[in-house]
């Protein structure tokens, strides 16, 4: 797969400069896509072929921000408002090479159709009258080009998957779940953990409830920690970030605490070499053994007090300005702990192995509460399901009562892609209500 | 209209070489969109601009459908379109029907915009009360052209307004179909009300009586009715014309969708699959009449009516969605509503509603409420929520207020497509619900 043709960027930025337009910036995408919706009585296959732009640009005194379909034209452009804009210069990054299966071709309708199907079958078979109610699959594949009066010009290229599943329980007052998974490509969704994911979730609704109130040992599957991860991230974004955590007074964490963030993690569902304002990506330790480093920056925010920045300025699409978040932020595993070991430390608490609502997060106040199911552990085993309950705790609470961390890190797509692995810990409380 | 070229003839021959059976369901549809955003003060971009067009060729067949969406209006790209979703191969090439469209506006402007935040804050001060708050206002406008293979509907343009408040204590959005000085005092009377809650503590848990205002009764029908009624959603627990008949609400309650009464500027002739709309009795006296359906769920039963197939996107296919509720006023006056409603509470708005459409359990988020003391309204408190499920929740509205207005206009989302939806509603009264906090 080669980047297809896309007209002469130098042109459209010449044609912003004549309007004395000095910082300007012109971003093109060329798309493919396919999705896959299956229901009980309906199937659909859609392919869309996307081309659009988008262009930022201004000067001291004020900026504007234009996209559409198609290509680029040299105008005409909207009157120029607001606060000046600031583009970055060329940065050099170290080496990178695409990954091989950025060139996999889509799915195919059959293919795709075969794996929705398959992920009901394999429901109905680990959960007896289970039923998907509708499976949503889509593939996609694009390419952009980035140039700016700064002297930035990058090509990237992407690769992403997602999948949304809606279940049922059996009976007639049957339990809902839904699952909304991402990869860089749909071979990577394997129908029978997806199914047991759901297939658990929906047993243990039906058969669960909640403890009125509780405390122990809480083992977090990777659903539920990753949430709890997600909730935290206002604490360390953005150069304000390192005040927020200050207030949290002394360790962030405990050792086993190790919070990463990295737009070119290998295998990550948006590693790429740049961010969406065509800066380097890399590696960056937020939390390193429960010491606060340093927040995610960019490389407007970076002082020599605050830490270095990394290309954190995402850009979803070309509909949206680019904004700073995190790419691929996740809690370190520990590749030498099964989740079993960590299950047997559990004497008398909970694994809780999904999250069922959104959650609440006070970060003001140090508290969070999140909507959850699983089960009651007694000596390391199962002991009874658990369902319409809350995991209620303080943030810095929950971080310093880490005992140990799994090996199984999973991502999902939220702000971001946000990873975790199992996570036991201390300190919380599960709740028949708040 | 930028579609007024467009050849649409040509494009229903070339769209008839691909329905092989009499029952396929063929279309093209278009669409252009332009959206302007005047950015909250202190951001950059002051004025965003986002122009898009391009169209979806689509084919129906035995409860499967092929679409095929491209970002450009194109002779050749349409032929390739039609080429991915024909069944059979041509052995030769579609035709290439010209495809004139005329180009947008010269300089996108919206002129409208920029004295509308001037004008909330004017309204938000006229209460007395200082705050900082931010707008952001975006007007959004979209015009469509479908064609089918034999019927080519007239084209339709829809244009509203988005408007975001923002401040360090929480934050509002609203739809509106004007920036008017009554949009301003509305949103601003709301923008208002939330602040003087922001600190009101939540009510405890109760079972008891509450009257709930045209914007929350809006929400509550979206969710519990609409919702509830789309003929894809009904399908999932069965046969969708086996609702037809069934007593789901109290006799007092009569709600319709009714696109072509919506609000000017939204109103709709036909649907996004060029279909007529239908002012459609979803509960006449309780009772459901017609669930909302599409073209494709039409084709399954004689008992279902299409004329409610909306899209969000041309990448998407439609889906039988609501435009515009309507809930028919009753005889109650607000006095009448207050006065049966002793120590119960008087729920406003509503900022949010979930409705889980297996089991029919019912939530709708309320960001504040006034208890309601010897007929009339008394303290605010804060955050609570609604619960219950459908057919029970419904059975409980005891009055219908005698005044139905313009309420309750937001943004819905299903299935990844978000759509504005309207309502005109009066207030409700109902009895042994559960508010919890």
């Amino acid at each position: 797969m080669t980047v297809s043709t896309i007209p002469d960027l130098d042109e459209i930025l010449r044609s912003l400069l004549r309007r004395h337009l000095t910082e300007a910036e012109v971003f093109v995408k060329r798309g493919r896509s396919r999705r896959l919706e299956l229901t009980a009585v309906t199937e659909a296959s859609s392919t869309s072929q996307e081309k659009a732009w988008a262009v930022r640009a201004g000067h001291r005194k004020g900026s504007l921000f234009a996209a559409g379909t198609g290509d680029p034209t040299p105008g005409p452009w909207p009157d120029v408002t607001g606060r000046a804009v600031e583009l970055p210069e060329p940065m050099a990054g170290a080496p990178w090479n695409p990954p091989s299966d950025f060139d996999t071709p889509l799915i195919g309708e059959r293919e795709g159709l075969k794996l929705l199907e398959s992920l009901g079958r394999e429901l109905a078979s680990e959960l007896p009258r289970a039923r998907l109610l509708r499976g949503v699959l889509e593939d996609g594949s694009s390419e952009s080009e980035l140039a700016s009066s700064r002297g930035v010009r990058t090509r990237s290229r992407s690769r992403l998957s997602t999948l949304y599943l809606e279940a049922a329980g059996p009976g007639p007052a049957a339990p809902t779940a839904t699952l909304y998974v991402a990869a860089r490509e749909p071979r990577r969704f394997h129908p029978t953990a997806l199914a047991r994911r759901l297939a658990d979730r929906l047993a243990v609704s039906a058969a669960g409830g909640p403890p009125e109130r509780d405390t122990g040992e809480f083992l977090l599957a990777p659903p539920v920690a990753v949430r709890l991860l997600a909730g935290l991230l206002p604490l360390l974004v953005g150069p304000a970030a390192g005040f927020r955590v200050t207030s949290l007074r002394g360790r962030l964490g405990s050792d086993a605490v190790t919070l990463i963030d990295n737009g070119r993690l290998p295998g990550g569902a948006f590693e790429s070499a740049v961010d969406g304002e065509g800066v380097p990506t890399r590696e960056v330790v937020l939390v390193e053994e429960g010491i606060f480093r340093q927040p995610l920056l960019t490389w407007w925010q970076e002082g020599s007090h605050l830490g270095v920045s990394s290309g954190c300025v995402r850009r979803a699409g070309w509909r949206d300005i680019p904004n700073p978040g995190p790419t691929h932020f996740y809690l370190k595993p520990d590749p030498r702990t099964p989740v079993a070991t960590l299950l047997g430390a559990v004497n008398q608490g909970y694994y809780l192995i999904d999250v069922t609502g959104p959650g609440r997060f006070d970060l003001a106040e140090d508290r969070f509460a999140l909507p959850v199911c699983g089960f009651a552990v007694q000596a390391g085993r199962a002991s009874a399901p658990v369902a319409g309950a809350w995991l209620c705790g303080g943030i810095a609470a929950f971080l310093r009562g880490v005992l140990g961390v799994g090996r199984d890190l999973a991502f999902q797509p939220l702000d971001g892609m946000i990873g975790s692995p199992s996570v036991l810990a201390t300190g919380l409380e599960l709740r028949a209500r708040l | 209209m930028p579609f007024s070229e467009l050849d649409t003839p040509a494009v229903a021959r070339t769209l008839s070489q691909i329905a092989e059976k009499p029952e396929d369901l063929v279309d093209a549809y278009f669409e252009r969109r332009e959206e302007i955003e005047l950015a909250p003060e202190g951001e950059s971009s002051g004025l965003r601009v986002w122009r898009e067009e391009g169209f979806a060729v689509r084919l129906a067949r035995e409860g499967k459908t092929w679409l095929a969406a491209r970002d450009s209006i194109e002779p050749r790209a349409f032929a390739e379109a039609l080429r991915q979703v024909a069944r059979a191969l041509s052995s030769a090439a579609y035709p290439e029907p010209a495809l004139q469209v005329r180009p947008p506006a010269e300089a996108p402007a919206a002129q409208e915009l920029l004295g509308f935040p001037a004008a909330l804050s004017r309204a938000v001060r006229a209460h007395h009360v200082g705050f900082p708050v931010r707008f952001a206002v975006r007007r959004h406008q979209r015009w469509v052209q479908v064609v089918g293979p034999r019927l080519v509907p007239g084209p339709e343009a829809e244009t509203f307004y988005s408007c975001v408040a923002e401040a360090s204590w929480g934050r509002y959005g609203a739809l509106l179909t004007r920036l008017d000085a009554e949009a301003a005092t509305t949103m601003a009377a709301s923008i208002v009300s939330l602040f003087r809650a922001r600190q009101a503590a939540s009510p405890e848990p109760f079972r008891g009586v509450a009257v709930l205002g045209p914007a929350a009764v809006a929400v509550l029908l979206h969710e519990a009715v609409a919702h509830a009624l789309e003929a894809d959603t009904l399908a999932q627990g069965g046969n969708p014309e086996a609702a037809v008949g069934v007593a789901m609400a109290a006799a007092s309650l009569d709600v319709l969708d009714d696109p072509a009464a919506a609000p000017e500027g939204v109103r709709r002739a036909t649907d996004d699959e060029g279909s007529a709309v239908v002012r459609r009795w979803l509960l006449r006296g309780g009772i459901v009449e017609q669930p909302l359906a599409d073209s494709l769920w039409a084709l399954t039963s004689p008992v279902l009516l299409p004329g409610a197939g909306r899209r969000g996107s041309r990448h998407l296919p439609p889906g039988p969605r609501s435009s515009h509720l309507e809930i028919l006023p009753g005889e109650a006056s607000q006095e009448d509503l207050l006065a049966e409603a002793d120590e119960g509470l008087y729920l406003p708005e509503a900022s949010r509603g979930s409705l889980d459409t297996l089991s029919g359990e019912f939530t709708l988020h309320l960001p504040f409420a006034r208890r309601i003391r010897r007929g009339g309204l008394a303290e605010t408190v804060g955050p609570c929520f609604l619960r219950g499920r459908v057919a029970d929740l419904l059975t409980r509205v005891t009055a219908v207020g005698d005044e139905a207005k313009p309420a309750g206009a937001g943004w819905c989302a299903k299935g990844g497509q978000k759509m504005p939806v309207w309502a005109t509603a009066p207030a409700l009264r109902l009895e042994g619900v559960e508010v919890g906090s």
